[in-house]
Parts: C-alpha cells; structure tokens; sequence
C-alpha cells in the first residue's frame, strides 16, 4: 500500500475544456484505482493518495494547485473530516467532494462543518459523481477568471448578487465575505446557510428549518453539527465571536439573523 | 470527534463517582467522630456507609463498562457499514466503466479479477456476521463429527495462499505430531472458520509480505494445538486479552489501516470454548509479529 501512497500521471486525451487536476484521497486500492481510471479517461490529471497525512502533504505542504479534491471520509488516521478541516484552516479552498459510506445527516453535517463542499454516498453512480465533480471544477473556473472577479466589484449593488449589511458584504455569486479588506471564502454550504439567514431579517429561524429547507435533510438529526456551523460563521461574521450580535440564538428555537446592530437609544 | 466526546463522557462519570466516593467517606469519617462513643450508631454508620461505597463504586464500573460497550457496538456498526458498501460501491464503479468506455481485453480482464476480489470479500464479511451471530446460539451436540486437523489446516492454508495471491513460502505448515492423529470431535464448519479467521489475520496484518507459519501439534496426548506465527504489526501487551472480544479493535494505525469487523478473533474463541477448547494471543509488542494458538481436545478413541 505504502508504495501506491501516492502517484501522478498525465491525461491520456489532453484538451478537454472541463479537465482540472483533480486529487483522490481513498484508501481503497480498487476504488482508488476505479477513480483514477475513468477520471483520466474523462481528460483530468489525477493524483491519488492513499491517506489523510498524504493528502495533507500534496495539498499543504507541496501546495500542488488542485481543482477539486475527492475526499473518502473512513481513512486510517486522520480520517476525511480533519482532512477538510486542516485545509480551510490553512486557507486551501480547493473544493472537496466527500464520499462517505456511511450516509448518516449527522455525518453529512459534520462534514459540512469541516468544510466540504458537496457529498456524495457510496456507493455511488459513476455518472453522477462525474456530474458533481464537473460542478466542483466549473465553480473553480469561475473564481479563476479575473475578469469576472474584478467586473462586479464596481457595480457590486445593483446586479451582482451581494449582501450588505454593517460593514460587511455577502456575495453569494463569489462565495466570499468581505469586511473591511479582509476576504473571507466560504464553501457552498455555508454560502447557502448565509443566504436562507439573511433572507429571513429578524425572524427566528429553527434548526429543523435549516436541516429541511436548507440542507434538505428530511431526518431526524443531531442537530448539534450545526451549532458548530453556526459557531464557524460567526467567526467570520461577528467582530466579537463569543458575544453574537448578528447571529442571535434564540433559545429553545434556533438563530436569528439581525443585520444592523441596535444601537441604544 | 466522537471518539472525543465519548472519552469526555467516560471521564465525566468516572469523575462523578470517584467525588460522590470521597463525599460518602467523608460524611462517613464525620458520622464516626460524631458518634465514636456510642457503639451502636457508630457501627450501623459504618455499616451503611460501607454499602453506599460499595453502590457507588459499582454502579461506576457498570457504567464505564456500558459506555465502553456501547463504543465497541458502534465501532462495529461503522465497520460493518464500511466493509459491505465498500466492496459494493467497486463493483458499482468497474460495471458501470466496462458499461460506459471501451475497453482493451487485457484492461477488461484487470476489472473482472478485481471485481471477483470485491466480491470475495464482501462474502467474507456477511459470512463472518452470520456466523457470530450463529455461533452464540448453537449448542455443539447439532453437528459433531470426527474431523482431521491436519488435513484441514493444509487444506485453509491453501484457500489462503491463493485468495492472497502469495507464493508457497509466505505460508509454511509444520507438522510436528509425528503421525499421532489429529482428530477433533466438532462441527467442521465453525472449525474451519475459526482456522480460516486466524490464518487471514496472520495475513492481513502482515502488511510488509507475510511470512507465517504454521505448527500443529499433540501436547500431552490430549490436545491439539495449533500455532500461528506471523512477522506483522503484533500486539502491545494492553491488547492481548481484549483482542478477543466482540467487536474489538486495537486502536492503533497499523490496525485500522487493514479493514475489519473486529469478529474475527472473537468467532475464534467462541468456537475454540464451544469445543472444549481455548484460544490465546501472545506477541513481543508492536512491529514485532503474533502468535495465536488454537488449543483443541483431542480424541482419544479414533
């Protein structure tokens, strides 16, 4: 196994506009090796790694430029979560498809919360999860191209799709946050939370609603995963984490989103 | 993160008992000082407050041991999930490649062999579910007939090296009974599995090219022992008693690294007791190989 940890290779059929370099972090050989195979044959540059620590190193240390990561959650030491957790802690918002074999909401949450982008069950459609990825890799190409990064800035409030609210901006189109001149990226799924949140000002909003209407997780869920989502979020939000004014809990409910802070009067 | 939280949960009971322990000795050091002079309450104190101790101490034990339980349990689950979606989600992945592209015969023929790798294990896993749930209901009077250890060593050994794709020299037979019969009174079945689950296990956790081998023996006229030896990962001392319970797994990396239900060496033993018999571990600590031995009643009149 240890031989295999990790290895490159080239497309065979270059010139495919949607191929990315693509990483696929599973410690399963013949899945592994399934992967590899048919995302070469669909034009990608693939590099497999075998575990966590591997992948951490391809992705933190030699900072290869991926376009997307495939993300097994049960890997022998750090497994999937920590994977995705150390690299939205060092900053990597290379985005993360996970696979997960063990499809639980309260799984699918925390990897959420870890920072992944989109998940997918195994076992899973070939089709699909080439569907998927693509979205993953159209997403990083949008975010590539400068232009479509520099135009909205000068027109942010009219057609863009932002939010502004105190000094901070929303812009959902770019999957950032923006305060002050910090840049804060944020994975589709909080992206998502944020907007369901500030689309609904003052209103308190249950965890279940988030579960259903946000996540569309119809069970019933621990739904601690996402008092750790909402902690995250405040993190970026809030100028004082530990003392929420725009992301309120309300007891016994939920959240609640206030945009401007009340001032006494 | 779980396996933080459930840890938190451990100590926080572990916590609570040991402060209501050293709460009920104080109250019970006080009744004592209070009361040294009467000789009946002084003794009825102590007396109640040697059981309420006692209760607390008890009930501490039994919860760890549940919470403890209650891990292995869902360790199991996750495992289990795992060990079937795994295999399954393969075969998925190399039908719908061989549906979808086209292929060269040589890369058709690689996915065909892989997916009948697939398939074996997935087999292997229900079957060793099944089994331990079996084993714990079945008496040994329904099926027992006279079955040949040696033979059927040689012949596990065999089914091993191929599954495993090894070279005759990764597993050696010994036969050191010299020609005294190795008949075993038993259902050849669960004997089989139990042989079969501690040879895989020399294998599996032999990740830098088993070399196992395999004694068979006669101590003392009356058993049947068979020793495993293999150069894998081995066991630290703290695990060697535990490896045999249900669903338990050594918490290490060289363990998790090789995927497993955490049945096997419990099937091993459970079948072993069943025949009168018993199993055993012993290794000289991590990296350093195991050895398991199987002991087994003979029988005396063949």
């Amino acid at each position: 196994m240890s031989d295999k940890a990790s290895n490159t290779s080239t497309p065979e059929t270059p010139g495919n506009k949607a191929a990315g370099r693509i990483l696929i972090v599973e410690d399963e050989a013949h899945l592994a090796q399934g992967l590899l195979f048919n995302l070469q044959a669909e034009g990608h540059q693939v590099t497999v790694a075998g575990d966590g620590e591997s992948a951490l190193d391809w992705l933190l240390e030699k900072r290869e430029p991926f376009d997307a990561v495939l993300l097994d959650v049960m890997l022998p030491g750090i497994d999937g979560f920590a994977v995705a957790h150390a690299m939205r802690e060092a900053q990597n918002y290379t985005p993360v498809l996970m696979l997960t074999a063990r499809g639980r909401p309260e799984d699918v949450l925390e990897g959420f919360a870890a920072g992944t982008d989109d998940y997918l069950q195994k076992p899973f459609e070939l089709s699909i999860l080439l569907a998927r990825l693509k979205g993953l890799l159209r997403r990083t190409q949008w975010l590539r191209q400068p232009s479509v990064l520099e135009q909205p800035k000068g027109k942010q409030d009219e057609s863009a799709d932002v939010y502004i609210f105190a000094d901070k901006t929303i812009d959902f189109s770019l999957l950032e946050l923006r305060a002050g001149d910090k840049h804060i990226r944020l994975t589709l799924m909080e992206t998502d939370l944020l907007r369901h949140l500030v689309s609904n000002p003052g209103r308190a909003i249950s965890r279940s609603e988030i579960l259903e209407q946000v996540w569309h997780l119809h069970e019933d869920t621990d739904t601690r995963a996402i008092d750790n989502f909402i902690v995250r979020l405040r993190r970026y939000l809030e100028d004082d984490p530990a003392h929420p004014v725009h992301l309120q809990t309300v007891r016994g409910v939920g959240y609640r989103f206030v945009p401007e802070i009340e001032v006494d009067k | 993160m779980h396996f933080t939280r459930r840890r938190g949960t451990i100590a926080f009971f572990i916590t609570l008992g040991a402060c209501l322990v050293a709460l009920a000795i104080a109250l019970n050091v006080g009744w004592v000082i209070l009361n040294w002079r009467k000789i009946v309450p002084l003794v009825l104190g102590i007396f109640f407050f040697g059981i309420l101790i006692a209760g607390v101490v008890l009930n501490t034990i039994f919860l760890v041991r549940e919470i403890r339980r209650n891990e292995r349990h869902d360790s199991f689950l996750n495992a289990v999930t795992h060990e079937l979606k795994t295999p399954i989600a393969s075969i998925r992945l190399y039908l719908e490649t061989l549906q979808r592209r086209d292929l060269s015969e040589e890369k058709r023929q690689e996915f065909y062999r892989i997916m009948l790798d697939d398939s074996d294990r997935l087999l292997a896993t229900v079957e060793q579910v099944l089994k331990a749930g079996e084993v714990g209901q079945r008496s040994l009077d329904d099926v027992s007939i006279r079955v040949d250890m040696k033979m059927m060593v040689e012949e596990c050994i065999s089914v091993v090296a191929l599954r495993n794709h090894l070279p005759p020299e990764a597993l050696k037979f010994f036969n050191e009974t010299a020609n005294t019969p190795t008949v075993v009174l038993g259902n050849p079945e669960d004997l089989r599995a139990a042989v079969m689950n501690v040879l895989d296990n020399a294998v599996k956790y032999s990740p830098k090219g088993p070399q196992v081998r395999v004694h068979i023996c006669v101590e003392h006229d009356a058993w049947v022992v068979l020793r495993v030896t293999d150069n894998g990962i081995g066991i630290s001392n703290v695990h060697l008693k535990r490896i045999f319970k249900r669903f338990y797994r050594v918490p290490s990396m060289a363990v998790l690294r090789a995927k497993g239900t955490g049945l096997g060496l419990f099937l091993v033993r459970t079948i072993a007791r069943q025949h009168g018999g018993d199993a055993s571990a012993a290794s000289e600590g991590e990296g350093r190989g195991a050895t398991i031995t199987l002991k087994l009643p003979r029988l005396l009149q063949p």
